[in-house]
Order: C-alpha cells, then sequence, then structure tokens
C-alpha cells in the first residue's frame, strides 16, 4: 500500500537513515519525509531500534595483547630467517645465472679446447719418448754390432761383449736396415710387434696371390738365412722344424649344408684321417623340430689343406667358405735370432763359471742370471714349436647343417593335454612375475631409498619455498 | 591517518609497527564481534587474538582490492563459524559465564539479545554486523557472498521485526519502564541454560 501510495521505497527509507542512498534519491526521500508523517513514523521506529540497539556495550578493555606481542615477536624472528634465506636463494640464484650466462660460453670453450690440446700433447709426448727410446736401442745395437739387454741388472754381466750369433745378429746385420727394422725386440730386448706382419690371401690351391715382389723376395732371403745349417747341406725339402718357403699359418671356415647327414661324421674322419690331419674339437647336434648341425674343428697339414676342403666341399652345398693366412716369417726369424743369441749368453755365463773365480757374491749373481737366461731360452723355444705347429697345421673350421624338411605333424595333442600344459605354463609364469616383481623390488629397493632419502630435504625446502612464494 | 590498507600493505613488507597500529585499530571492535555473538568472554579473547595471529600468518594472502576491515571482519565469521561448529558438536563449555556487560547498560543488553534471538540466523547476522560492526551493504554482501539487495531486504525485515521484538512503542521507553522484577526474571532465564 505504501509502495502504491508513496514515491519512495520502505526499504529506500531504511537506506536514507544508513546513508547507503544515492544522492538523487536522498534529495527525493528528505522531500516526501517532509510531506509524509507515515514513512516519517516508519523512519522513527528504524531510528528507535538502532538506538535501542546501541545501548548493548561490551567492555572490550579486557583483550590482552601478551600472547600477540609474543607472535609478534616471533613473526618477526620468522621473517629475518626468511630474509636471510630469501638472500641466500637469491645468491644462489645469482651464482647460478652467472654461471650460465652466455657471455661466458667463450671462456668456456676455451678452457675445453685448452684441456684437449693438453690432454693430447701429453699423450703425444708419451708415445714419442717411448719410440725414442727403442730407436736409440736399436740404433746402438746397429753401431757397434753387438746386442745389449736392457733388462739386465748386472754391471759387470753387460761389459761382457756378446758375439754375434751364426743365424741370429749375424745374418740379421747382413741383411741391412730393412731388414733390421722389423726386428727392433731383438736388438733392444723389448718384446714388439713385426712392423711387416702382412696377411696375404690364397688362391684354392694353397700359392700366394698378393703381397709386393718385393716382400715375397725379401720373405725368401729371410727364410733362406734363417735355415739351420744341418736343414741347409742335408736336404732342400721343407721339414717341420726349418721352412724354406714364407712361413704361413693359414686357417679356412666352411659352411655347408647337406641333405645325407646320416653319412656325414663318418666321411669327415675319413677325409681327416685320409689327409693326415687330426679332430680338434666336433660338435654334433639340433633342437626338435629343426635340422641338425656337426661343427668340427680340424686341424690338417698345410699342405693338404686344399684337398681335404676340396673333400669336405662334396658333403653338401657350400653356403660360405672363406680363407686366410698370416705371414709369421719375420716373427720367426727374430725369435731364432733371439733364441740363439740367449744360447750363447747361457754358454758364455757356463764359461764364465768354470773358468773364472772370483767372490761368492758375484758366482751367486752368475748363477742368478744363468737361471733366468735359460728360462727366456726354453720359452722361446716353446714359442717356436708353437709358430711352426701353427704353420704346419692349418685350422679347419667346418659347420655342416642338416637339410632339413619340417613334417606336418599328424596327431595333435589331445584337449586334456593342451589343458594341463596350459595350466602347468600359466603357474610356471604366475611364479616367475612373482619372482621377478620381488627381485626387482630387492634390487631397487635400496636405489630407490637412498635416492627418496637424498632427494627429500631438497624436494622439501624446494616446496617450501614454492609456498611461501604462494 | 594512514589507512587501514596502506598499513596493511607495510605490514606485508614487514613492518611491526604497522601491525600493531592496525591491531590498536581493530582490537576492540573484533572483540565486540565475538562477544556480542558468544557466551564465554575468554572464548571471545582467545578469538579475537586468533583472528590477528591469522592475520599475522597469512599476511601474504591479502589482496589490495580488499578493505582491512572486510578482509578482518572475513576471517572473523570463519572462526566464529568453527566455534560454533565445535560448541554443536561439544555443547557449551564449562566457562560459559555470565555476560560481562557495561554496568549501566547490562539489563538493556539483556533485552536486546532476547529480541535477538527471536530473528532468523541470516537477518540476525546481517542486522547485527550493519548495527554493532558498522558495515555498509556492500561490505555486508561481500562477506556473506550474498546480492546487495538481498542484504538490503533482509536488514529491513530484521529492523522491522526487531522493532515488534521490542516493544511497538519504541525500544528505548520500554527498557526505560520494565520494572526490576521483569529484568531480574529475563536474566535468570538467560543465565538458566548456561
Amino acid at each position: 500500500m505504501i509502495k502504491q501510495l508513496h514515491p519512495v521505497e520502505p526499504e529506500e527509507l531504511m537506506a536514507y537513515l544508513d546513508g547507503e542512498l544515492s544522492p538523487e534519491r536522498n534529495t527525493a526521500t528528505v522531500a516526501h519525509l517532509n510531506e509524509c508523517a507515515k514513512c516519517q513514523t516508519l523512519v522513527d521506529d528504524s531510528r528507535g531500534v538502532s538506538r535501542a540497539m546501541a545501548t548493548w556495550q561490551v567492555d572490550s578493555s579486557v583483550v590482552p595483547d601478551a600472547k600477540i606481542s609474543a607472535a609478534i615477536d616471533a613473526w618477526e624472528k620468522e621473517q629475518r630467517v626468511r630474509a636471510e634465506e630469501k638472500k641466500t636463494w637469491l645468491r644462489g640464484r645469482r651464482a647460478l645465472r652467472v654461471a650460465f650466462s652466455w657471455k661466458l660460453v667463450p671462456v668456456y670453450s676455451a678452457v675445453l679446447l685448452l684441456l684437449v690440446a693438453s690432454i693430447r700433447f701429453i699423450g703425444s709426448n708419451a708415445n714419442t719418448a717411448f719410440s725414442q727410446l727403442g730407436d736409440v736401442d736399436l740404433d746402438h745395437a746397429q753401431q757397434v754390432g753387438e746386442t745389449k739387454p736392457s733388462a739386465s741388472p748386472m754391471a759387470a754381466y753387460r761389459s761382457i761383449p756378446v758375439k754375434p750369433a751364426p743365424g741370429g745378429d749375424g745374418n740379421r746385420d747382413k741383411l741391412g736396415d730393412s731388414v733390421a727394422s722389423n726386428m727392433p725386440a731383438a736388438a733392444s730386448g723389448i718384446v714388439q710387434k713385426p712392423k711387416d706382419e702382412t696377411r696375404f690371401s690364397f688362391s684354392t690351391d694353397g700359392q700366394v696371390v698378393n703381397g709386393s715382389p718385393k716382400q715375397l723376395e725379401r720373405l725368401e732371403q729371410f727364410a733362406k738365412l734363417n735355415r739351420p745349417p744341418n736343414a741347409q747341406a742335408s736336404s732342400s725339402a721343407p721339414t717341420a722344424a726349418s721352412p724354406s718357403g714364407p712361413m704361413i699359418i693359414r686357417s679356412a671356415e666352411l659352411s655347408i649344408i647337406a641333405k645325407d647327414f646320416g653319412q656325414v661324421r663318418t666321411r669327415v674322419e675319413q677325409i681327416v684321417a685320409k689327409h693326415r690331419g687330426y679332430i680338434g674339437s666336433l660338435q654334433a647336434g639340433g633342437a626338435a623340430g629343426a635340422g641338425q648341425t656337426l661343427q668340427a674343428s680340424l686341424r690338417i697339414p698345410s699342405d693338404q689343406l686344399d684337398g681335404a676342403l676340396a673333400e669336405i666341399k662334396t658333403l653338401g652345398r657350400v653356403q660360405s667358405e672363406s680363407q686366410n693366412g698370416q705371414e709369421v716369417t719375420a716373427q720367426y726369424v727374430d725369435l731364432q735370432a733371439r733364441l740363439s743369441n740367449a744360447r750363447n749368453t747361457e754358454q758364455r755365463l757356463i764359461d764364465l763359471l768354470r773358468n773364472r773365480t772370483g767372490k761368492l757374491s758375484d758366482v751367486l749373481e752368475v748363477e742368478t742370471e744363468l737361471a733366468r737366461v735359460r728360462g727366456e731360452v726354453e720359452q722361446m723355444e716353446a714359442e717356436r714349436k708353437s709358430l711352426l705347429n701353427q704353420v704346419s697345421f692349418s685350422a679347419l673350421n667346418a659347420t655342416i647343417t642338416e637339410d632339413y624338411q619340417a613334417q606336418l605333424q599328424v596327431v595333435p595333442p589331445s584337449t586334456s593335454t593342451r589343458l594341463i600344459n596350459a595350466a602347468v605354463e600359466g603357474y610356471r609364469s604366475m611364479v616367475d612375475g612373482v619372482l621377478r616383481v620381488a627381485l626387482f623390488l630387492l634390487s631397487a629397493a635400496p636405489s630407490i631409498l637412498l635416492w627418496a632419502g637424498v632427494l627429500f630435504f631438497p624436494a622439501r625446502f624446494a616446496w617450501n619455498k614454492f609456498r611461501r612464494a604462494e | 591517518m594512514t589507512s587501514d590498507e596502506a598499513l596493511m600493505l607495510e605490514f606485508q613488507g614487514g613492518s611491526r609497527a604497522a601491525f600493531e597500529e592496525l591491531f590498536a585499530r581493530y582490537r576492540e571492535p573484533l572483540y565486540g564481534f565475538f562477544r556480542r555473538r558468544l557466551n564465554g568472554p575468554e572464548r571471545a579473547e582467545d578469538l579475537t587474538q586468533e583472528t590477528f595471529l591469522a592475520v599475522l600468518h597469512a599476511s601474504k594472502r591479502y589482496e589490495p582490492r580488499a578493505l582491512v576491515r572486510t578482509y578482518l571482519y572475513g576471517i572473523a565469521l570463519k572462526l566464529l563459524a568453527a566455534e560454533r561448529r565445535k560448541q554443536l558438536r561439544d555443547g557449551p563449555g564449562l566457562d560459559a559465564a555470565p555476560e560481562r556487560v557495561v554496568h549501566e547498560s547490562r539489563d538493556a543488553a539483556l533485552w536486546i539479545r532476547q529480541a535477538l534471538a527471536k530473528l532468523g540466523d541470516a537477518e540476525r547476522e546481517i542486522l547485527m554486523l550493519r548495527e554493532y560492526e558498522q558495515l555498509s551493504y556492500a561490505e555486508i554482501a561481500e562477506l556473506l557472498h550474498l546480492p546487495i539487495n538481498t542484504v538490503r531486504s533482509r536488514l529491513f525485515r530484521a529492523r522491522m521485526a526487531m522493532k515488534n521484538h521490542l516493544d511497538p512503542q519504541g525500544p528505548a521507553s520500554l527498557i526505560a519502564e520494565r520494572t526490576t522484577e521483569e529484568l531480574t526474571t529475563l536474566r535468570a532465564k538467560e543465565e538458566a541454560p548456561q
């Protein structure tokens, strides 16, 4: 009713009292209140309620501030700690920013280059020093025409002149520099790999088809000079102890697929026996549902290798074939020279013991040296025999595989068998899975715990930082 | 005089003096806020301090777009709601003591509380925020998350109802004419549940 008769809403009257009216509405309300007694009463009622409520006052002097003061103190302390932390954090960030600044990239690059260059310099210096050491010994040996075992601890022994061995150093001197350069180890006492150890390829008839004429000529010269006197006098036929041609360790690999696998083993044994070889190892077998395989490592006399190879090839279809030859003539000559030299030394030491008298300590010292030289002689002799054996008997590795034809399985397994198999397989996989999980946990748990322990505090620190930053 | 908002920003920057000034300005209003809404004066004191402690520990959360007064009463309302939930769960505390009001207005206070108790929760809260905390309609609307027109209409209804609950002739005159015996009876009723 008031709404219909009065231009001002009752709520506006209340808002007028509370000072919440807009200036325009405020003016209109004041004008209306001057004319309308009812609205004036309503305003008075509202004002009366406010006045009555205002009589309820509370004594607010009871609020203690001791707790707040303590809290402010604690807050201030915390602020100081945070400021310190922030400073540290900012300092760390600044240091990181400086460390990873693009401006420092040239500096880092220069340091890296210096580092690499210094490593290479040190490495090259070490190599040069080592090679110079070998050259000096060799040159000295060539100049004086005598060997000087650098490993010998005896000064007296070093002063003993060494006569050139008939088949050793003497021969080497005759060969000239090009040959002598292949035998630095013989002169210096340092065991080195021969520099011109060359690999040759062979045709199926065993002839050398690669290698320069100069090399071949030199090798022949080596062999001639290296031949022992008794061998030179007796016969020109090659023997195991004194090879006349280049000394070559031959080996061959052969892979064959054979249809008649049942006869293969017998035939292989026959071929080996025919060519006076022997079987190093032999393995035959094969998985169910697949072809059988025979792997044989045969040792065949070198001059019989081609014949044996040809016969083994007749057992089936050749799948792959390869032959290798390693020339060891220089190595053998070098070994012979060192052996001869060591024997001469041994003989001189024996003569020294027989003919000279001296202090007991000198005698003992010569005895010790004699034992060492004898050990060297035996070692070199064994090495020489091994080389000769490798040259005399070539290695032939043959792999013969059955030409297998798979057959259809006519009777499938019964349903119950398949069910049982599936159950067993399922049980196995379950146990296997559990075992794998357990093994993983056992193997990874210590690492996980360690890393968790290591990363816990940094992560908590970062998380606290993140929360404070929020 | 420095505004509340400027003080709050200074406090966020680490100024202890700014916080102490804010505390001095709002300690009494906030204590009154809690005291009029709770029975025990101790709890009112505790909650007043908790309000300032909350400000202390969460100063970074204050955003300058809000008034400090609204911010403080917002915290106080949340603490009050938590306290009421706690009282509902645990029952009234043993330390609930008769209200300590100024002696002269003690009887009037009892009468006002009786009348306020007859109002609905929403209307009572709006009326008290307006009359005692002197908040504007906009501030009340922001605090209670209500539209401003809703605040205005509810406030009007609350005032009209309050007028009826007090006395048709006017609250002040009524209080003056009440007999001592009647007031004693009312006080006994007030204290009975405690």
